[in-house]
């Protein structure tokens, strides 16, 4: 490796004391026997449980039973990705006109534009994809592609909700927190359902697009940011709490539990208060895991490579990417990874109004490599056959052109896409029409997609509810269907 | 229908305290008959066709021939001929049908009711209008006759025989309790009641004096005195006004991407303090939420109280800066409405009106026609910035000003008009020319390339104008021109006054003026509100009018808006209807919360809904008997509480027994007290009150307890905040609520999100949970502030640990406890032991 490698200057290795310290505080775990003990015996009520349980056996057997799931915040194009137009190649500069008006977010439809990128044909499926994603081209034949998606809003908060949540609205529950809700934990050592950021910060709508809505708050999205000095709020103490010692902390864990057993005195049919205990011999585990997947040091320098770590442009993703597959071996059960963050200036997402060319080349390469890095590395594993992999964004872009260069918002048509456990690699499922401005076979929302990927873990969409303010609340609202086509 | 004898019992001085409006049309109502309206298929005939006919003269089996879901299908009638004669009842064979001594129809079903026949008739001697398109389908009957949506009833308190009742509400928890076999708990003991009072009523521990005073107080009502004492402290408001804020889901930020901060949104919370405090009656306090500024416009606090109508989320870029006239425009508009629509019923009224948005609700008696009519209501408020003001002295001055500017601009205009009348050749060829410009202007393109020369015609036109009056000017008389020059200098002036004048202070609320920002500006009336299909904005139905919901029996649903072009009548009109003394269901939501906050669980368990998917009420007779003993004693909320606390149900203990166990684990009939954990805000002050750092100061700007950047998306990160800056160690109600990115320590002990309606929250224990109450820089640097406390009261040991307990747990360690606790601090010191004992829990949870 001929830089540092950026992970490791991070803040567990810059202080080496750190290291040193989390590991020696695991001496002091003595009551995993206990946590174990409730959750064997079922006196861990799902309600107040300190790591989620499944609220209730599967509908169907499942074909995966993970997820991982990118989103390309500010809204990736289509047509220059995945979706292949060669009407918009031989009309390129040319006035556009679809035959009726159109509404678009910001400005009124420009000139036909091709694609900056060329394109080409891969894999036995013989998938067209641009030259912005050559990596995730070399994987055609494990990804089912959905080139019919709608959106039912046109403005990037409303529609990330809906993506994540399947209403335009704020408050819901996002498809991590439901599948938590649904599946429960596989791990103790880890959170259940763990979002990765970009590294320049969160997409619009902020942690409400991983929030647990009105589920209880354990299904939230637990933020972990690899890069930043405390990747999990408050999994250790600050620095400046010098009275803290590792110590101080193992015997003040013990006292604490005699404390807390003494109180239950009287009070030993309140399964709340077990609950409690167990819930600080769990964060006492989470202290010693959480630092161990967030640790790439052993990885090899071949896989660094792999996902871009040895490339600045590619490094932040990467790493994410990694991450992500760390976690999903360690039984996390829903990883969310973000490309792109908030719609500012310059631009750090993929919301390119202004210069597709100069904005979306800088996401794409950013993302391709590290996401074809991360299907292929769970191939290799054997773990790609019961983890789904979804790439989507929440809405796509215009086939016209925006101030000459650009693209506007595009909730008529958008490509996502899925790989792994269940999905029948090499399928397109939908059509857009031959500019990519319209879903024409197929029209498809998150509905669909949500259904899906619930299906495919065992679980009936229309089954999986929670009661709020009067209504059997679903991830799917009162729609979707599962998509059998796409389905291996 | 038999009316509420507690209706009868009010005292009228109730109604004037709504408004005299109010009680006009309370007099007004029995003499509206429906012949004097044009009769509204959807609302009065449609409904009747649905569930009494659609069944078998539907399109599939059209029994007799007869299909009766659209206008062409029920006009060309069935194998006995015309059945709807338009303009003709009588000659109309659906009348006949549905009418006579055994009615034909609907077939083995009761007949219809004559409020039905009449509706029918009435339709079709008006021409048996039918909306354009309009397809019905079969709708289940749903019975109206829900315990919640029926006028009161007579309810006797149950008569036993009991030393243990104290209370009436006693008598009707010991019935149930009895008639289950089973007993109440005993009574706790003082140092668990005053724990268990003062977090209750204050979201606060008891302080070490308070706990000694009440022990040592050896009066017969000590208990009561202590209640009164804690009902009568500012610190009652705060904690009871953070569960109404959680109720209206109030916010700071608008939500959604571009989350920008609402700098005031803070009067609101400061008027649900305030009125908390100053017990303001239920029916005051609900009528000024919704429409204060129309019916108190005195009262700058009853505008204040609109923030209740601006509290939900805002979709800043559907509103600012998509163009109008777009679908993505209208679907904001509706959302926006939805949420007042939604805010408004669940708060006071426990319906799920909000399922009727794109279909008739599935399982209670509410139709889109009354969901959409509550749209209406809303149809001509935003949420916006709007002045009030609190000094009165200033707000006289201020109208003044006003009135005076008002005359100025008056005889400014008219002077100006007769300026305008001037004509001459040369003004004629200068209005020539700037017609000429601006033609050109509408005909350049929106490129980029155009951009010089719309600049250059904007340039020639800002001069032609210019020219234009001074050939006005030069050719006006002397006297018009002094007389004009006057005018301004008097404008001026009262300009200039008014500019002096301290800022006018603004509050985030429900608006109808406000400064346009982007392509977000006020109605100047109401928007039409169109019935939707599905919900879908595209899809509209036919126009709707303002009304309340029929379902709920009592209070007029038809609303009398006074002037329906003029926004704040129509909220007015519902806030009147809410008020209403006939509408018992606004005081069975009321008293049902009042009772969860205190036992931990609602008589219902599902406070915003008191429909059929809501839960039953555990002790149906006895919310009733307080929802009237509320209204009876005029909606005091403070003799509610101390009704309810004073009880020897709220006085037991939550020690449980194998018996009652069996009988009713989860202890809906109250054989002991509810064990509660103690939620984010009261964790949050506790700390601080333990560590004596809390600042008690009231009100006023919330405090940014973040990093805050504004940008395209501002950016808030709590991870920056010095947890040394003493303005956060005020009440957490206090705290700037930022929708999208929530405090991480506050939401992870399951704070309401104010993006949605927080009737009741969640209580979870996650280690993410542990590791905040372990690490999270604020309770690590308290307990550091916590020990330095200690050190101040006592140099021992013993004494410090002593005083810990005492302070943070109301009561003295065990020998046992202090032996262990004295080891591990002369091992890691008092910091130590402070963090622990926040993390204990026995800190967490009160009996």
């Amino acid at each position: 490796m001929n830089r540092p490698d950026k992970f490791t200057a991070d803040a567990i290795h810059a202080r080496p004391n750190r290291r040193d310290f989390l590991w020696r505080l695991g001496g002091g775990l003595g009551g995993i026997a206990l946590v174990q003990l409730l959750a064997e015996s079922g006196s861990l009520a799902p309600a107040s449980a300190a790591e989620p349980r499944a609220v209730r056996p599967l509908d169907h057997p499942a074909k995966a039973k993970r997820v991982v799931q990118f989103f390309m915040s500010g809204a990736a194009s289509q047509c220059d990705l995945f979706d292949y137009k060669p009407e918009l190649i031989k009309r390129n500069g040319q006035p556009w006109d679809p035959g009726e008006k159109v509404e678009l977010f910001q400005s009124t439809p420009g000139a036909c534009m091709a694609s900056p990128w060329a394109w080409k044909q891969y894999g036995e499926c013989g998938h067209w994809m641009s030259d912005l994603v050559p990596h995730l081209a070399t994987c055609v034949d494990d990804i089912a592609f959905i080139h019919s998606m709608v959106s039912k809003s046109n403005v990037h908060g409303p529609a990330t909700f809906m993506q994540n949540t399947g209403f335009v609205l704020p408050g819901f529950p996002s498809m991590g927190a439901w599948i938590s809700y649904g599946l429960g934990s596989m791990t103790d050592e880890l959170p259940t359902f763990v979002v990765l950021p970009d590294a320049r910060g969160f997409p619009p709508n902020g942690p409400g697009n991983w929030s647990a809505g009105f589920l209880p708050a354990t299904h939230q999205g637990t933020l972990i940011r690899p890069s930043a000095p405390n990747p999990i709020a408050d999994l250790f103490p600050p620095p400046s709490a010098r009275y803290l010692t590792a110590d101080s902390q193992r015997d003040g864990r013990r006292l604490l539990k005699q404390l807390n057993e003494q109180h239950l005195a009287g009070r030993d049919d309140d399964s709340r208060l077990d609950a409690r205990i167990a819930s600080y011999e769990l964060a006492a585990r989470l202290q010693l895991s959480a630092p161990e997947v967030l640790d790439i040091a052993n990885e090899t320098e071949a896989t660094r490579r792999m996902y871009g770590l040895d490339q600045e442009l590619t490094q932040d993703f990467g790493r994410n990417c990694l991450i992500a597959r760390r976690l999903l071996e360690r039984g996390v059960r829903f990883v969310q990874v973000w490309s792109g963050a908030d719609n500012g200036f310059p631009r750090r997402n993929w919301d390119s109004h202004e210069d597709l060319a100069r904005d979306h080349a800088v996401m794409g390469q950013s993302m391709d490599q590290p996401a074809a890095a991360l299907i292929k590395d769970l191939k290799a594993r054997g773990m790609l056959d019961d983890t789904i992999v979804i790439w989507t964004t929440e809405f796509g872009r215009m086939p016209c052109s925006q101030g000459s260069k650009g693209r506007d918002h595009n909730p008529f048509a958008f490509t996502s896409w899925l790989a792994g456990g269940g999905i029948r690699g090499g399928a397109s499922y939908g059509q857009s029409d031959e500019w990519s401005y319209k879903a024409v076979v197929n029209p498809t929302y998150c509905y669909d997609l949500h259904a899906t990927v619930l299906h495919l873990l065992g679980l009936d969409h229309q089954r999986l509810t929670f009661r709020h303010n009067g209504i059997d609340r679903r991830l799917t609202d009162v729609h979707g269907s599962v998509i059998r086509e796409i389905l291996a | 229908m038999p009316n509420n004898r507690l209706a009868h019992r009010r005292p009228v001085t109730s109604a004037l305290r709504i408004a005299a409006p109010a009680l006009l049309l309370l007099q007004l109502l029995g003499s509206m008959t429906a012949r004097g309206e044009t009769p509204n298929f959807q609302r009065d005939v449609a409904p009747i066709l649905q569930q009494h006919c659609l069944r078998c003269h539907n399109p599939s089996k059209a029994s007799g021939g007869l299909d009766l879901s659209t206008t062409k299908s029920a006009l060309a009638g069935g194998e006995s001929g015309q059945v709807i004669v338009p303009g003709r009842p009588d000659d109309s064979l659906l009348i006949a049908y549905v009418t006579g001594e055994k009615p034909e129809m609907p077939k083995e079903s009761p007949p219809l009711a004559k409020a039905a026949v009449d509706a029918l008739r009435h339709w079709i001697a008006e021409g048996a209008a039918w909306p354009e398109g309009l397809v019905l389908t079969e709708r289940r009957a749903i019975d109206g006759n829900w315990w919640s949506l029926v006028p009161p009833a007579k309810v006797d308190v149950p008569r036993l025989d009991s030393p243990w009742i104290r209370t009436p509400v006693d008598a009707f928890i010991l019935a149930e309790l009895k008639a289950h076999d089973l007993a109440p708990a005993p009574e706790a003991d003082r140092r668990t009641l005053i724990r268990r009072l003062t977090y209750d009523l204050h979201g606060l521990p008891p302080g070490p004096q308070e706990i000694d005073a009440y022990l040592a107080d050896t009066r017969d009502d000590a208990y009561e005195q202590l209640v009164d004492r804690l009902l009568a402290s500012p610190r009652y408001g705060e904690r009871w006004g953070r569960h109404w804020l959680d109720v209206v889901h109030f916010g700071e930020s608008h939500g959604y991407d571009k989350d920008k901060p609402r700098p005031n949104a803070w009067p609101y919370r400061d008027y649900v303090i305030r009125s908390f405090n100053l017990d303001i009656p239920y029916d005051v306090f609900a009528v000024q939420q919704v429409a204060g500024d129309v019916l108190f416009p005195a009262d700058p606090w009853a505008t204040v109280a609109t923030g209740f109508i601006a509290a939900g989320p805002w979709d800043f870029v559907g509103h600012v800066e998509l163009r109008e006239g777009t679908v993505d425009k209208d679907i904001a508009r509706s959302n926006d409405r939805d949420d007042m629509v939604a805010n408004t019923m669940s708060t006071f009224t426990s319906l799920t009106v909000h399922c009727a948005r794109c279909h008739d609700h599935k399982f209670d008696p509410i139709s889109q026609a009354d969901y959409y009519a509550l749209q209406a209501v809303f149809a001509g408020v935003d949420r916006a910035d709007r002045p009030y003001e609190l000094d009165p002295r200033l707000a006289q001055l201020r109208s003044q000003l006003a009135a005076e500017r008002s005359q100025c601009t008056a005889r400014l205009s008219a002077l100006r008009q007769q300026m305008a009348k001037i004509e001459a050749p040369e003004i004629a060829a200068v209005d020539y020319r700037l017609k000429e410009l601006a033609a050109e202007l509408t005909s350049l393109p929106q490129s980029e390339d155009a951009a010089p020369r719309r600049k250059e015609i904007e340039r020639q036109t800002a001069s032609a104008r210019e020219a234009r009056q001074k050939l006005i000017e030069a050719r006006a008389s002397q006297s018009l021109r002094a007389d004009l020059a006057a005018a301004e200098r008097q404008l001026q002036s009262v300009d200039d006054r008014i500019a002096k004048l301290p800022k006018p202070t603004m509050v985030y609320a429900g608006a109808n003026r406000f400064d346009p920002q982007g392509t977000f500006s006020a109605a100047a009336t109401p928007r039409p509100i169109y019935l939707l299909a599905r919900g879908d904005v595209r899809n509209r139905g036919p126009l709707v009018e303002p009304s309340a919901p029929r379902c709920v029996q009592g209070p007029d649903p038809q609303l009398h808006v006074d002037d329906s072009n003029i926004e704040g009548q129509r909220r007015a009109a519902l806030a009147r209807w809410l008020a209403d003394p006939r509408n018992a269901l606004v005081r069975r939501s009321i008293v049902n919360r009042v009772w969860q906050y205190h036992f931990g669980a609602g008589i219902v368990d599902t406070p915003n809904d008191f429909g059929r998917m809501g839960s039953a009420p555990s002790h149906p007779a006895l919310l009733e008997w307080l929802a009237q003993w509320f209204a009876a004693g005029g909606h005091s909320l403070k003799k509610l509480h101390k009704l309810l606390l004073t009880s020897a149900v709220y006085r037991q203990s939550s020690k449980s027994d194998a018996h009652g166990t069996q009988i009713d684990s989860s202890n809906r009939l109250l054989w002991r007290m509810n064990r509660q954990r103690l939620d984010a805000e009261c964790i949050h002050d506790a700390i601080l009150a333990v560590s004596g750092k809390l600042d008690l100061t009231m009100g006023g700007p919330s405090v940014q307890q973040f990093f805050f950047k504004d940008d395209h998306s501002p950016v808030y990160d709590y991870a920056r905040y010095d947890v040394d800056d003493p303005r956060g160690w005020r009440r957490s109600v206090y705290r700037f609520l930022v929708r999208s990115v929530p405090d991480p320590f506050m939401e992870c002990l399951d704070c309401a999100d104010p993006s949605i309606m927080t009737p009741k929250r969640n209580a979870t224990l996650t280690s993410i949970q542990a590791l905040a109450l372990l690490n999270n820089p604020f309770v690590v640097r308290q307990a550091e502030l916590f020990a330095e406390r200690l050190r101040a009261i006592s140099s021992e040991a013993s004494g410090q640990i002593e005083a810990a307990y005492r302070l943070a747990l109301a009561r003295n360690p065990t020998d046992e406890e202090r032996r262990a606790l004295a080891d591990y601090v002369a091992r890691h010191g008092l910091e130590n032991l402070c963090r622990l004992i926040f993390n204990s829990n026995e800190f967490v949870f009160i009996d």
